[in-house]
C-alpha cells in the first residue's frame, strides 16, 4: 500500500519537475532570442525637497523612455543611501559629489569641482557602482542665520563666529560626525563652542524663526535663501566642498541599459541648471507643488517626458 | 561637459497667499491635491490596516486556542505578546528594517505583534469567561468537544472578542501612521512631509483629520457589527 | 530565518554594549523623558481624576465619560504631535498638551466607573450615617473603586512613557531623541534606547502596583 503510493508520487514529482525544466528552458530560450528586455530601474532618493524632484526627474524621464521604473522611496540619510545602493537594494541614487568624496569615502575635499567628481567616480567604481554626468548646478552645505542675527553679531564670514561666546547650530543627525558639517566648523574652524542641536523631521528654518537656535545647516539652493530675511556667512576654507549632483548607478544596470540608458539619464542632468532648480525648489517649497507634479511639468517643458 | 542650450524653466504655478503664507487652513491646497496626494495615502493606510488586522486576527484566534486547550502554553505566550506591546513603534519598524528591508512586509509585522496583545488577551478572556456550568450542560447533553465549542463557547466569547478587535483596529489605524518613519505611504506619511516644510499646517491638519475619521468610522462600524452579532449583549445591557 | 536571528542578537550585544559606552547620554535623556513623561501625566492627572471621580459619584455623564474613551483611543499620537506643534511652536507646550490629551482618557474612563460601580447598598448606608458627599467619596467609594482607579491611571502612565518617544520629531528631547536617530546612534543605540523605555514603562507599572498593595485595605483577621 504504501510502497504503491510512493511509486506514484515518485512519478508525479518526475513528471513535475520535468515539466518545471521544460518550461523554464523554454522561456530562457525565447528569452535569449529576443532583444535585451529594458533593466527595472530602482530609484532611490533622500528624504529632502530638492531629492524627492531629483529623483521624480530620472525615474519619469526614464520611465518615458520605455524603463520598467519603481520608486523605493525616501531614504533616511546619504549613509542609508549608501547601504541601499551598494546592497542592491536600489540602483540608481541621485547623490552629492561632495558627500561621496569627504563623508561617505572619508577623503579629503578635492580643490575643484571637476576633481570632487573625479575622485567620487573613482570611489564608487570600487564598488560595483558609477557615476554619470554631474549637473551643472551645486548644493552645498552652508552656514545659515537670521540676518538680523549676523547684524546683531556682527559676523559675516564662518570665522568671524570665533569670537561669539557660545551658539547653537542646527543640522541633520550625522551633520555631527561629517566634515562638511559641524566636525568641519569645529576642526578646521575652530568653532568648539558650538552646540549641536539635532533635527529629526523640523526643518532648519522653523527653528530660526522661532528663535530656538542660533544658526543652522542650510543649503545653497533652499528657496528661503532668496529671502532677505537669512543669510549666509562665507565659507572661506571651503569646507563645504563641492556639490554637484551625480547619479550613481549600479554597473550592471547599465550594462544592461546599454547607451541608451546612459544618454537618457544624462540629457536629464545636463538641464538641471541652478537657477532651474532654485525654481523646482521653490515650487514645492513654498507654493506647496508636489515634486511629481513639478518634475513632470519640467521634463516635459525641456522634451525629456 | 558640452553645455547645450539652457534648459526651458517652466512657470509651475504660484501658490496661493494662504498656501505661501502657511494660513492655517487652505481650502484650494486641499482640493489640489486630493487626488494625487491625499486619496492615495489614505487607500494605502486602509490596507495596511486592514491586513494586519486581519492577519492579527488569524495568528491571535490561532494563539488563543492553542493557550485556551493548553493552558500550560498561556504564560509564554502572553509575556510575549506584552513585551512586543511596550517597544516603541518607532524602533521596532527601525528593527525590522535590516531583516525584512524597507518594504510593506516590514511596517505589517510590526503592526500585527501590536495588535496581538490586544486580541490574543481578549479571545482567552472571553473563552475563560465562559461559565464552566454552561459547558457542563452542553457535554451532558451530548455535545461532543468541538461542538461544545463552536456552539456555546464561542457565541458566548464573541463580546469579548468583538470588544478586542474595537480596540485593535483603531489602535492599528492609529499606529499605522508612524510607518511612515520608514516607508512612504500611509496617511503619516503627508505628515512627515509637511513637517518638514516648515510645519505646513493644511496638510497636517487634513492628514491628521483624515486618520481620526477613519478611526473613528472603522470603530462605528465594528459597533455596528457587534450589535448585529450579539444581540443579546444588547438585552443585558438594557435590563 | 538563521540569518534574521544573528542580526537580532548582534545587533541585541551591541546595544548592551552602547549602553555601557554612552551610560552619560542615557541618563540625560531619561531625565528628559521622565520630565515630559511627568508633567504630562501630572497635568492629566489634575484634569480627569476628580472629574472622573465626581462624575461617577453623581452618576452622570455615562455618554461623556465612555465617547472621551473611545474618541482619545482614535488619536494617533503622531497627529496630536503634529497638531501640537502647529498649535503652539516648538517648545514646552507642544508636546505635553499632546501627551496631555492622550493621557486623559484612561484615567478618566476608569476612575468614572469605578466609583459608578459601587454598590449603591454601601453608598446609602454611609449616606445614612451623615456623611457628606464628599466623605462618601473619599471614605466610601473611593477605596472601593481604587483598583480600577489604578489600573486607569497605570494604563496611561505606560501610554504616555511609550508615546513621549514619538515627540522627539516635534523636538521633545527625551530617549526619543535617540530613536528617531539612527544615522547618529546606529541601531544599537534604538535597541538601547527602546530597551529603556520598556524598562521606564514597567517601573512605572511597578510602582503603581506597589501603591496600590499600600492603599487596598487590610483583610480583616478570621477570629
Amino acid at each position: 500500500m504504501i510502497r504503491k503510493h510512493t511509486r506514484r508520487a515518485a512519478k508525479a514529482a518526475f513528471a513535475i519537475s520535468l515539466g518545471v525544466a521544460i518550461v523554464l528552458g523554454g522561456t530562457a530560450a525565447v528569452a535569449s532570442a529576443t532583444p535585451q528586455a529594458k533593466p527595472t530601474i530602482v530609484v532611490g532618493n533622500k528624504n529632502f525637497t530638492e531629492e524627492y524632484i531629483l529623483g521624480q526627474l530620472y525615474g519619469q524621464a526614464l520611465k518615458a523612455k520605455g524603463y520598467p521604473v519603481k520608486f523605493a522611496g525616501s531614504l533616511g540619510s546619504s549613509e542609508l543611501a549608501d547601504t541601499a545602493i551598494k546592497t542592491g537594494k536600489i540602483n540608481l541614487l541621485p547623490e552629492y559629489t561632495g558627500v561621496i568624496v569627504l563623508d561617505i569615502a572619508k577623503q579629503k575635499s578635492p580643490k575643484t569641482a571637476s576633481a570632487t567628481f573625479a575622485a567620487a567616480k573613482k570611489f564608487e567604481e570600487t564598488r560595483g557602482l558609477t557615476l554619470l554626468n554631474a549637473t551643472p548646478f551645486y548644493d552645498t552645505d552652508s552656514f545659515g542665520m537670521l540676518s538680523a542675527t549676523a547684524h546683531k553679531l556682527g559676523v559675516k564670514t564662518i570665522g568671524d563666529m570665533k569670537k561669539v561666546k557660545s551658539f547653537t547650530f542646527a543640522g541633520y543627525p550625522e551633520c555631527d560626525k561629517r566634515i562638511t558639517c559641524l566636525l568641519g566648523l569645529k576642526q578646521i574652524y575652530g568653532l568648539k563652542q558650538a552646540k549641536f542641536v539635532q533635527l529629526a523631521s523640523i526643518s532648519v528654518y522653523t527653528l530660526l524663526d522661532q528663535g530656538k537656535i542660533t544658526a543652522g545647516d542650510v543649503f545653497s539652493t533652499d528657496p528661503q535663501l532668496q529671502e532677505s530675511k537669512y543669510t549666509v556667512l562665507t565659507d572661506t576654507k571651503h569646507i563645504f566642498g563641492f556639490q554637484n549632483v551625480a547619479p550613481i548607478i549600479s554597473k550592471k544596470v547599465l550594462a544592461a541599459g546599454g547607451m541608451d540608458l546612459e544618454h537618457a539619464i544624462n540629457a536629464v542632468s545636463a538641464k538641471l541648471t541652478l537657477p532651474a532648480m532654485r525654481a523646482m525648489n521653490k515650487a514645492v517649497a513654498i507654493d506647496k507643488k508636489t515634486p511629481a507634479a513639478v518634475a513632470k511639468a519640467f521634463l516635459k517643458a525641456n522634451g525629456l517626458a | 561637459m558640452i553645455v547645450a542650450s539652457g534648459p526651458v524653466i517652466p512657470n509651475f504655478g504660484q501658490g496661493s497667499s494662504c498656501e505661501v503664507n502657511n494660513g492655517w487652513f487652505c481650502t484650494e491646497w486641499v482640493r489640489a491635491h486630493w487626488s494625487d496626494t491625499l486619496q492615495p495615502a489614505l487607500i494605502q493606510h486602509i490596507e495596511l490596516s486592514a491586513i494586519a488586522i486581519g492577519l492579527g486576527f488569524a495568528i491571535a484566534f490561532a494563539l488563543a486556542l492553542a493557550g485556551f486547550r493548553f493552558r500550560v502554553l498561556d504564560p509564554p505566550i502572553g509575556t510575549v505578546s506584552d513585551f512586543l506591546y511596550t517597544i516603541p513603534s518607532l524602533a521596532l519598524f527601525q528593527l525590522l528594517v535590516p531583516i525584512t528591508g524597507i518594504s510593506v512586509t516590514t511596517v505589517e509585522i510590526a503592526l500585527v505583534s501590536y495588535t496581538l496583545l490586544i486580541l490574543y488577551r481578549n479571545m482567552i478572556e472571553g473563552l475563560r469567561g465562559v461559565p464552566a456550568e454552561i459547558v457542563d450542560v452542553a457535554r451532558g447533553s451530548g455535545f461532543t468537544r468541538m461542538q461544545t465549542f463552536i456552539r456555546v463557547e464561542l457565541p458566548l466569547a464573541l463580546p469579548a472578542i468583538l470588544a478586542g478587535l474595537r480596540i485593535a483596529t483603531v489602535s492599528t489605524i492609529s499606529i499605522a501612521t508612524v510607518a511612515s518613519f520608514v516607508i512612504a505611504k500611509g496617511l503619516g506619511s503627508p505628515i512627515f512631509v509637511a513637517l518638514e516644510q516648515d510645519v505646513f499646517k493644511t496638510e497636517i491638519f487634513t492628514a491628521g483629520g483624515m486618520v481620526v475619521v477613519l478611526a473613528l468610522v472603522a470603530d462605528g462600524l465594528l459597533v455596528l457589527l457587534q450589535r448585529a452579532l450579539t444581540p443579546w449583549a444588547r438585552l443585558a445591557r438594557s435590563a | 530565518m538563521g540569518e534574521a536571528g544573528e542580526v537580532g542578537m548582534r545587533t541585541f550585544v551591541h546595544a548592551f554594549r552602547f549602553m555601557g559606552e554612552n551610560p552619560h547620554l542615557l541618563l540625560e535623556k531619561t531625565g528628559q523623558h521622565l520630565e515630559l513623561s511627568g508633567a504630562a501625566l501630572g497635568i492629566a492627572l489634575l484634569v480627569a481624576l476628580p472629574l472622573g471621580l465626581w462624575l461617577g459619584h453623581l452618576h452622570r455623564g455615562l455618554f461623556v465619560a465612555a465617547s472621551v474613551s473611545n474618541v482619545g483611543r482614535a488619536l494617533p499620537s503622531l497627529v496630536l504631535i503634529a497638531f501640537g506643534l502647529t498649535l503652539f511652536g516648538i517648545g514646552f507646550w507642544n508636546n505635553t498638551a499632546a501627551l496631555v490629551v492622550l493621557a486623559i482618557p484612561p484615567i478618566l474612563t476608569n476612575a468614572f466607573f469605578a466609583i459608578d460601580a459601587c454598590d449603591r447598598d454601601v453608598v446609602d448606608a454611609a449616606r445614612g450615617m451623615g456623611m457628606t458627599e464628599l466623605d462618601v467619596l473619599t471614605r466610601i467609594e473611593l477605596p472601593l473603586g481604587l483598583p480600577l482607579v489604578l489600573a486607569g491611571i497605570r494604563i496611561s502612565a505606560i501610554f504616555v512613557i511609550a508615546t513621549a518617544t514619538i515627540a522627539s520629531i516635534a523636538g521633545g528631547g527625551g530617549l526619543g531623541d535617540i530613536i528617531v536617530n539612527q544615522p547618529t546612534y546606529g541601531l544599537a543605540g534604538v535597541v538601547a534606547a527602546s530597551l529603556w523605555v520598556s524598562g521606564l514603562a514597567f517601573l512605572a507599572a511597578l510602582i503603581l502596583s506597589v501603591v496600590r498593595r499600600a492603599a487596598s485595605p487590610r483583610p480583616v483577621p478570621v477570629p
